[in-house]
């Protein structure tokens, strides 16, 4: 599993409220679409737990479904406490996990 | 970024042709699906709210589109008013889509430490529908807001 942390704006100091985007490649399968050619029920697949933590302290969780879209994307707001580690931890329902970091380096 | 994203939709057009079993035709009746989480609004929304009341309040603000040309890609934006200060803050914004199979689209829990109530994301929509978005207060009291959205390609019911 891809995914993709965006910070916006780029350039953001101590105490300013940004944008974090996660954004992740999965198929997010519903369990109701079949196989055109064997006529088979592709099984669900899906995202179904995020967690977004600063220096290991949870900010958000989320408990998501099938319904988000393809290449889910989830964004939040983030109030930059200082310089630090913002981790991502997505779970999907097969038991696939992915870690993704970035550093929060606020400038003055 | 517009054009890749209706790219990447297109591919998955087929995904949501399912989503939405109650209004598909006849012929797709027969054959129809049932998702691993069905659960339809009122289940969805008492689950949520645990019985309290549910009031409609501006303080809650969700952006989606009127029409959306793809039922696969809706993007949805949810801003709630409120002071993030640790004794008056938002517990969780749920998204649900009233008339998706699961009705549920993301329930997220948040804390003092987001500094505004906000969530984003894209869902994909069966058909024309209402997203309803519900602000859980840290007060106990549960406020929300709908915005009806039409879907207009086919393949999506």
């Amino acid at each position: 599993m891809k995914t993709l942390i965006k910070i916006k704006p780029k350039e953001y100091k101590v105490g300013d409220v940004v944008k974090v985007d996660f954004m992740a490649m999965h198929p997010m399968e519903t369990g109701m679409r079949k196989n055109k050619d064997t006529g088979e029920i592709i099984p669900a697949q899906y995202i179904d737990e995020v967690k977004f933590l600063f220096n290991d302290k949870l900010i958000t969780k989320m408990v998501i479904w099938e319904s988000l879209s393809v290449n889910p994307l989830m964004s939040i707001s983030f109030k930059v406490p200082g310089a630090g580690t913002l981790k991502v931890i997505a779970k999907d329902n097969k038991g696939q996990s992915v870690e993704s970091i970035e550093q929060i380096t606020p400038k003055g | 970024m517009e054009r890749r994203s209706f790219l990447k939709g297109f591919g998955v057009v087929a995904a949501c042709a399912t989503l939405l079993p109650h209004v598909a035709n006849a012929a797709d009746e027969a054959k129809k699906v049932a998702g691993p989480n069905e659960m339809n609004y009122e289940n969805a929304v008492a689950a949520i709210t645990g019985g309290k009341p549910l009031t409609p309040s501006a303080k809650v603000v969700i952006v989606a589109p009127e029409i959306a040309e793809n039922g696969a890609v809706v993007p949805v934006k949810v801003t709630v008013q409120s002071p993030m200060s640790d004794k008056d803050y938002v517990k969780a914004i749920h998204v649900l889509a009233s008339k998706n199979g699961n009705v549920r689209c993301a329930n997220v829990y948040l804390t003092p430490a987001n500094g505004e109530a906000y969530f984003g994301t894209r869902v994909k929509l069966g058909g024309t529908q209402d997203v309803v978005a519900i602000a859980e207060m840290s007060d106990g009291t549960f406020l929300s807001a709908k915005q009806n959205v039409k879907v207009t390609i086919g393949g999506c019911g």
